[in-house]
């Protein structure tokens, strides 16, 4: 399980979390949810390393996550999307993609050079599980075309895919859904419940708050850096606080 | 990578690899050939430079100071120490990595501008400490260097060694570049963020590159130094460094060929135009300034796309259609292990 | 030993200088351009040029070599950096401020010549002063006139706080109305200002040499390092502290070793604390 315990967090004088705690377990779809400025990316961000933590500890089972960096967390299973894309425009989606299998990969950089056994092995193994996972999330199209050359859409499914190739235990989607259309909204919902189905435990910071309540398990409301509501989708829904905050002010 | 098998490219190759090999007799004097030997050492630096500037993003202007290492360490070698040029050859590339090591150590943690300035210093202090290094170095006066025994002796022989550690480094980049290293690097050198949310350590793979490169350069330097027979602080210029960056981003950066045709392309133009010999480095300079402004990804990219180009195009589809079940099967090798 | 203290200073002075140029081209494009150290070069040249060269009146020769300084780094601002910077890649900038500053080196070599040539003496005084000698004062004075203008100029002035607005915040300065592009030109156009006249005031020490360019690009890099990057007053400590550091390395250990314990300080400070003195850290965010 992944526990975010109280993390507060504050940039200068703004505080963008105060005493936030939220679990995620594997194969449950757990939504984070909030206007702008709630402090949910911040929360992302931090759960993933790319911010440090003033106060409170972020877990991974037992390991406290709060002193290991980014790669680290990574390398233990924590896998992630970024809401603007960060792909390699000039390699194909094949590439990028089995960039995500750099944890597997046990050819050294001399062993690369020398092209000793490991580095076929690597290769065809990243290879094979590069394009089942490409073709899973939709990209059977898409194999060989240059990433820089890709729809919005094709993107995020490509991020998808290259967190995939980490076998994450827990993946973090930092609102994938933006600037999908409906039907791409639906594929995206197709591919995280079966994520979800496969025993990942999944976090979908997103703005779609329909989309959340539809495939969520759990959803935690956050507002100005507070935990304002947290529980199944209908609870968190019908929360006259989540309301006001999401439709009053 | 997943590049596209063309018929051309083997034959290309062939004929390629059998016109280097037969080149000294093709060509018609001994300049010539020196020429070709000078492309070819500076082709085993730059070949290595390449990975640190084209794909791992880090933009080095001072290897020169690490030639400088390699060749002065040659020549002190075979010259006062009367090593056998092969040991000394591989004791200079030795030394190289070691001082890409120490110079990289420290300043690869740096951004962009610091780490260019920080390898400027370097090569600054080399070229200093080889004026003021008498005992050592020779000074300003500097010092004669040795050539290899038979049988690479004579320059069609010299030329052959220069070809095979060419060809090794080439092969060994070639390798490294179309791996999950060379995918790695170029996430280093284009998105950081990438690189770190799949568990690279982007400060280890940076170095680890920019050691690797150091041997390339210590090498070159002792071939260099071999093929002047005399070098002087005064062959180790800023300038020189500039030029070998310039042949790799000119050529285009991610790409093998494209830095060895930039390489070939500005080592001969100013001995084959003449006038642009006068203009030296104001011509590198402007060729940098033009590609930057127009053509960033530089001429490699250009020959790439235009060959792409050249294939039909099947019209594209850009739905993305996910196949639940598969996806499902590819994440079966799981069993929740993290 | 009096000597080599102010020496010291004369030399920092210059290095000031070029940090403080450095320092308000990055405030406003975010740029640390390789041209910065050609700037007072180009005010040396420039200066020994219309004076000693063409004839001209000293006070001439000055507004000419600042005129210099201005055109480069306005030429620089146009070619090598606004458009670049449109672009997403984010070391372009190197790339292209480095081919300018070879381009200009290379020109600068073959016009004026490669040996470093007398600049003209500009106030009547006799030669070899020893330490009253013009030659160490005039840079002094010139970087503090530099450092002091810049002061008031951010404090009192409009395009001052214009400019503070826009290093601060590029992106909400333009929400408010404010034309960056023209921001940053004027940057370009007043450090070239300081540069020239800093270049023009440290002529009679450093001789207007045509290598001065890359060497004050990396020995202004040095005092920013040191001094922290953004910083004015960094600048100015950093290239004073630079300037002493070489002097006392030259007196001790031989002037060849002058470049070598310049770039040990820098290491240094890079390795312990890499934002320098008066720097502060960023916090990236994702």
């Amino acid at each position: 399980m992944l526990k975010v315990d109280a993390v507060s967090k504050h940039f200068g004088g703004l505080i963008a979390l105060s005493e936030v705690s939220l679990d995620l377990r594997p194969g449950e779809i757990h939504g984070l949810i909030g206007p702008n400025g709630s402090g949910k990316t911040t929360l992302l961000n931090m759960i993933s390393g790319y911010y440090p933590v003033d106060a409170g500890t972020i877990r991974l089972d037992d390991h406290v996550l709060n002193d290991d960096r980014v790669p680290e967390r990574a390398l233990r299973g924590i896998a992630r999307t970024f809401q603007k894309p960060r792909l390699l425009g000039p390699l194909s989606v094949l590439d990028n993609a089995m960039l995500g299998g750099w944890r597997d990969a046990q050819a050294g950089f001399l062993a690369t050079a020398f092209l000793l056994p490991s580095v076929w092995r690597d290769e065809r193994e990243l290879r094979v599980r590069a394009r089942e996972l490409l073709i899973g999330v939709g990209l059977a199209h898409a194999l060989d075309r240059s990433a820089n050359l890709l729809e919005h859409a094709e993107q995020r499914f490509l991020e998808i895919a290259r967190g995939l190739m980490l076998r994450p235990r827990f993946l973090l989607l930092d609102e994938p859904a933006g600037g999908l259309t409906p039907t791409e909204i639906e594929h995206l919902g197709t591919v995280i419940t079966t994520l979800r189905d496969a025993g990942i435990g999944i976090l979908l910071v997103e703005h779609h708050t329909d989309f959340v309540f539809r495939i969520c398990n759990r959803v935690t409301a956050l507002d100005l850096g507070r935990l304002v509501r947290h529980g199944t989708p209908e609870e968190v829904r019908n929360d006259p606080e989540v309301i006001r905050v999401y439709l009053g002010g | 990578m997943t590049d596209r098998s063309h018929i051309l490219r083997p034959v290309a190759l062939l004929a390629g690899v059998a016109f280097l090999v037969l080149l000294p007799f093709l060509v018609r004097d001994q300049y010539q050939l020196h020429l070709a030997q000078l492309i070819g050492v500076y082709w085993i630096l730059i070949a290595g430079l390449n990975l640190v500037v084209g794909y791992s993003g880090q933009l080095s202007v001072g290897h020169v100071g690490l030639l400088a290492v390699g060749a002065y360490a040659f020549a002190i070698l075979t010259g006062r120490y009367d090593v056998s040029p092969v040991l000394a050859l591989g004791a200079s590339g030795a030394l190289g990595g070691l001082c890409g090591l120490v110079l990289g150590l420290p300043s690869l943690r740096l951004p962009g501008f610091y780490f260019a300035m920080v390898t400027l210093a370097f090569a600054v202090i080399i070229n200093e400490q080889s004026v003021a290094q008498t005992e050592l170095t020779g000074g300003g006066v500097g010092l004669p260097a040795q050539g290899f025994s038979a049988p690479f002796a004579s320059p069609q022989g010299f030329y052959w060694l220069v070809l095979g550690i060419s060809a090794l480094v080439t092969w060994l980049t070639w390798n490294v570049a179309h791996k999950m290293w060379g995918r790695a690097i170029i996430a280093v050198r284009d998105s950081e963020v990438a690189a770190r949310s799949v568990g690279i350590s982007v400060y280890r793979a940076k170095l680890i590159v920019f050691v690797f490169s150091g041997v390339t350069a210590g090498i070159a330097g002792a071939l260099f130094a071999s093929l002047q027979t005399y070098i002087t602080p005064d062959t180790f210029v800023f300038e020189l460094g500039l030029f070998f960056f310039t042949c790799i981003i000119i050529g285009g950066r991610g790409s093998i060929l494209g830095p060895f045709i930039g390489t070939v392309v500005l080592t001969a133009l100013p001995e084959v135009v003449a006038p642009l010999a006068k203009l030296g480095n104001f011509f590198y300079g402007l060729l940098l300034l033009i590609v930057v402004l127009l053509i960033p990804e530089g001429f490699g990219r250009l020959l790439t796309q235009a060959m792409t180009r050249l294939k039909p195009q099947a019209a594209e589809s850009k739905v993305v259609a996910p196949d639940p079940a598969r996806l499902k099967a590819a994440l079966g090798t799981r069993a929740g292990n993290g | 030993m009096l000597t080599v203290i102010v020496y010291g200073l004369a030399i920092g002075a210059i290095y000031a200088a070029t940090a403080l140029v450095y320092n308000v081209m990055y405030s406003t494009s975010k740029v640390l351009s390789v041209t910065t150290g050609h700037i007072p070069m180009l005010g040396g040249v420039f200066g020994a040029y219309f004076i000693a060269g063409l004839g001209l009146p000293i006070l001439v020769g000055l507004a000419g070599a600042i005129a210099v300084g201005v055109l480069f780094n306005l030429l620089t601002e146009i070619v090598a950096v606004r458009r670049v910077l449109a672009r997403s890649d984010e070391h372009l900038w190197l790339l292209s401020t480095l081919a300018v500053a070879t381009m200009i080196s290379q020109v600068m070599a073959l016009w004026w010549g490669t040996e470093p040539k007398p600049f003209p003496r500009l106030i009547p005084q006799e030669f070899a002063q020893g330490i009253g000698d013009q030659k160490y004062w005039l840079p002094v004075l010139a970087a503090a006139v530099c450092a002091g203008s810049l002061e008031l100029f951010y404090r009192r002035t409009m395009y001052g706080k214009l400019f503070i607005a826009t290093s601060e915040d590029a992106f909400a300065a333009r929400a408010r109305g404010i034309n960056t592009d023209r921001v940053r030109a004027l940057s370009y156009m007043l450090s070239g200002a300081l540069g020239g006249l800093a270049g023009f005031a440290a002529g009679q020490l450093t001789f207007a040499f045509f290598a001065l360019g890359f060497a004050l690009t990396l020995n202004g890099f040095i005092a920013i390092a040191v001094g922290g990057l953004g910083s004015n007053l960094g600048a100015v400590i950093g290239g004073l502290a630079l300037g002493m550091m070489s002097s006392f390395a030259t007196y001790l250990f031989g002037g060849e070793y002058q470049q070598t314990v310049a770039i040990g300080i820098l290491i240094l400070v890079l390795v312990i604390k890499p934002e320098g003195l008066f720097g502060s850290k960023q916090v990236r965010p994702v």
